[in-house]
């Protein structure tokens, strides 16, 4: 898929195969499956945005859960109070984090290291808690943003009992791969090239005539613009858009399955997404089977997800990918 | 960072994996119910809760699926539930409707649950409904006070148990008419829908207030926002102050007051009014703060072991959950599970959702339980408790009915009347195991 020699076309090409197979799949298994397809293709956007930002530009961010909750409220507010169509409603929100983004990424280009990290921390940690102070952002109930069940032309193309979750399904992997597409062609232009130039030595990127605030700057932005698409996304899949559900804890998890993904690694942050998802359900079948206390069975996801994290960064410093192959050089 | 040149076969083979993985994780979750309705069996009825057992708002509330779990056993042990036992699976949510979202489906589509019962958390039911209404999953009894759950229309399969916020607010202000006619009344209030049901609820029973003092959830832990409070108060010199926010902050309320030497008469909402909740947030001195203070429960005290529904409680609680101490957490627990092992009953042998769901339209009302306020359910109301009494707070942060009785208001959500009836309760079922 990153290969460089792939023209966009052929790249379009390969992940439109691999959505036609998920989409076909889809009508095989049951809603639950489904609803974690979703999630594991809203996972992917997140990572693809945190694997952009660090792996590609260099530069860290722990505070995506708040621009994810921006493209969320955007969306839901468009929805619900403008009365927009979901299509217009998620790209309005995207938008919304495209522009916040470009604004955190001017301050955030004069940042680095620990400082940015802090203070995208900061984000985090303040920015959900803001909609409680603003009667059009819904407060604590916060926003409805059900977007009701798949058109009847859908419907159709998708069987008898398409449901909600089978919608969502559709809607997001479809939306995933296209953002694959646009991420891994971009990576390739020389945006990619230049990006990653400076993340390697920007004393040598400049001299060679590359502009590396510039680059920063857009780096934040378009990262900011796939965090917010993930956080549209992430409102729809719930149905209603809460401060609740952008918690801290969710820019650590997007940022947790990048590490796992191996963080410059964009087709691993499906793998890393799939493991994001995968956890709870392993842990609870761990708790049941290990028959442990309660308090062992309700912290044992936050248990494995620190573990693997620590492992990972210990043994496979480049994510939980295969072996690289023996092939001819 | 490390960039790796790959080969094109490494890279291939990446792709697959990655696909094969996210296929993998779309494969069927487990086999099809050999039973004809979900979560019921021969021998088992199975339920789900979801709730805080980790996070900011685990303290208090976690107790309550296990006082759940212990009546349940309880039960159980007794013989169960029309020869069928009682299985409770349950999920933690860390008061956070994504998760509490993610749960439910893991309980409705992998565990197949029959019901939900007890769910905690406004926006985390908010989160399931539509879910939930789809499948047609009854959700019984569910721990909020926000009043839109109410809408039968709107929540077809959803039953509420605590009286809503605005009826509490309704209340309290008919109280302060009865009581403190022509005193100066204050309120401090968490600023959200719970504080605004409440606001709503007092502008219904015309109380008038010298100085409103909101306050941001969370806020309660800056003691600058707490000394604020205080000066706010000091300044305008109520005679009756209500507290209507969580434990945490009624904590730090009555200990700001305290330090600044400032006194009122303080009246606390139902959800921040728990002794032993007090004293797990804000450590053990802090009960003797509420010394004085007044209360409103619907509940009887957890300390009056002279209550029959208690001291049974007490016994349960005891025995099957072993090292949980004794208040109102637990006491809501089994006073729920209670409802819902009559619901099952009442629903007969040939259990199924729609049967549970229309035996407590018609028989909910008559269910017995520790709740002094009647049960509103209905055909037309899926809306439990509905009244509240006072009591207020002895030295040790026990609550005790003013008078020495039981004296009960009631009222709605709307702009009905408040009414001050005697409670009447139906009596407790021998060894409280439910015989409906």
């Amino acid at each position: 898929m990153l290969n460089r020699r792939l023209t966009p076309l052929s790249r379009a090409g390969i992940l439109a195969f691999i959505g036609f197979v998920l989409l076909i799949l889809s009508r095989f298994v049951g809603e639950l499956r489904n609803y974690q397809g979703a999630q594991v293709a809203v996972y992917v956007i997140a990572i693809s945005s945190i694997t952009l930002l660090t792996g590609y530009s260099g530069q860290i961010s722990l505070g995506h859960g708040a621009v994810m909750a921006i493209g969320g409220y955007g969306a839901a507010l468009s929805f619900s109070l403008w009365n927009f169509p979901f299509e217009l409603a998620i790209l309005f929100g995207a938008a919304v984090g495209t522009l916040s983004g470009f604004i955190l990424g001017v301050a955030a280009a004069r940042l680095s290291g620990p400082y940015l990290a802090g203070t995208t921390l900061a984000l985090a940690v303040g920015l959900p808690t803001i909609a409680d102070q603003f009667k059009v952002l819904g407060g604590e109930q916060g926003l409805s943003f059900d977007i009701g069940d798949a058109p009847t032309w859908v419907r159709k193309i998708g069987g008898a009992d398409f449901t909600q979750y089978k919608w969502f399904f559709w809607i997001c992997i479809i939306v995933a791969l296209l953002s694959l597409w646009a991420i891994t062609n971009l990576l390739h232009s020389n945006y990619g090239r230049n990006w990653r130039a400076a993340r390697n030595n920007a004393v040598a990127a400049s001299l060679a005539g590359i502009n590396v605030a510039r680059g920063k700057v857009l780096a934040f932005t378009v990262s900011s613009a796939l965090a917010s698409l993930a956080g549209a996304l992430f409102g729809l899949l719930l149905g209603i858009v809460t401060p609740t559900a952008f918690p801290l804890s969710l820019s650590f998890a997007i940022v947790t399955g990048a590490v796992l993904a191996g963080v410059s690694n964009l087709a691993g942050s499906i793998v890393g997404a799939v493991v994001l998802v995968a956890i709870p359900e392993v842990s609870g079948a761990l708790a049941t089977h290990l028959g442990g206390s309660q308090k062992v069975t309700a912290n044992l996801p936050g248990l494995v997800t620190s573990l693997l994290l620590i492992l990972v960064v210990l043994f496979m410093p480049n994510g939980l990918r295969i072996k690289k192959f023996k092939g001819k050089k | 960072m490390l960039v790796h040149r790959r080969t094109k076969r490494g890279k291939l083979a990446i792709t697959f994996v990655a696909t094969a993985a996210l296929a993998i994780s779309a494969l069927p979750a487990h086999a099809v119910n050999a039973y004809k309705v979900d979560g019921v069996s021969a021998t088992t009825i199975t339920l789900g809760i979801t709730s805080p057992l980790t996070g900011a708002a685990a303290p208090g509330y976690n107790k309550v699926p296990y006082a759940m779990q212990a009546y349940f056993n309880y039960v159980n042990d007794n013989g169960g539930v029309n020869g069928r036992k009682i299985k409770l699976i349950i999920k933690d949510d860390a008061y956070n409707p994504v998760l509490a979202k993610s749960v439910t489906n893991d309980l409705v589509l992998q565990s197949k649950v029959f019901a939900l019962v007890g769910s905690l958390g406004t926006a985390e039911n908010e989160a399931t409904t539509r879910f939930i209404n789809d499948h047609n999953v009854p959700r019984l009894f569910i721990n909020t006070g926000y009043s839109g759950f109410a809408d039968a229309t709107k929540y077809p399969t959803t039953y509420t148990v605590l009286p809503s916020y605005v009826m509490e607010a309704k209340i309290m202000g008919q109280y302060i008419k009865d009581n403190f006619a022509g005193k100066s009344v204050a309120i401090i209030y968490q600023d959200d829908d719970f504080g605004a049901d409440a606001l709503k609820g007092f502008a219904v029973a015309g109380t008038k207030f010298i100085a409103k003092i909101p306050y941001a959830s969370g806020s309660q832990a800056d003691p600058t926002v707490v000394g604020k409070w205080i000066s706010g108060l000091a300044q305008a010199k109520p005679d009756v102050t209500i507290m209507f926010g969580v434990s945490s902050a009624t904590a730090a309320a009555l200990g700001g007051a305290y330090k600044a030497g400032f006194k009122t008469q303080w009246i606390l909402g139902s959800v921040g009014g728990d002794g032993t909740t007090i004293a797990t947030v804000a450590g053990p001195t802090a009960v003797g703060l509420l010394y004085g203070a007044i209360g409103a429960s619907f509940l009887p005290a957890p300390t009056d072991t002279s209550d029959p529904y208690i001291a049974q409680f007490q016994a349960i609680n005891t025995k099957y959950n072993a090292g949980a101490s004794f208040d109102n957490n637990v006491l809501q627990g089994m006073n729920t599970a209670m409802l819902t092992v009559e619901a099952l009953r009442a629903a007969g042998t040939n259990l199924t959702r729609a049967s549970l769901l229309k035996a407590i339209a018609k028989s909910g009302s008559t269910f017995a339980s520790a709740g002094f306020a009647p049960l509103g359910y209905s055909a037309s109301s899926h809306v439990g408790y509905n009244g509240y009494w006072f009591g207020s707070y002895g030295p040790t942060g026990a609550i005790k009915p003013i008078g020495g009785t039981y004296t009960l208001y009631t009222t709605d959500s709307g702009s009905g009347a408040v009414t001050q009836t005697v409670s009447k309760r139906p009596a407790m079922p021998a060894k409280g195991l439910p015989n409906n």
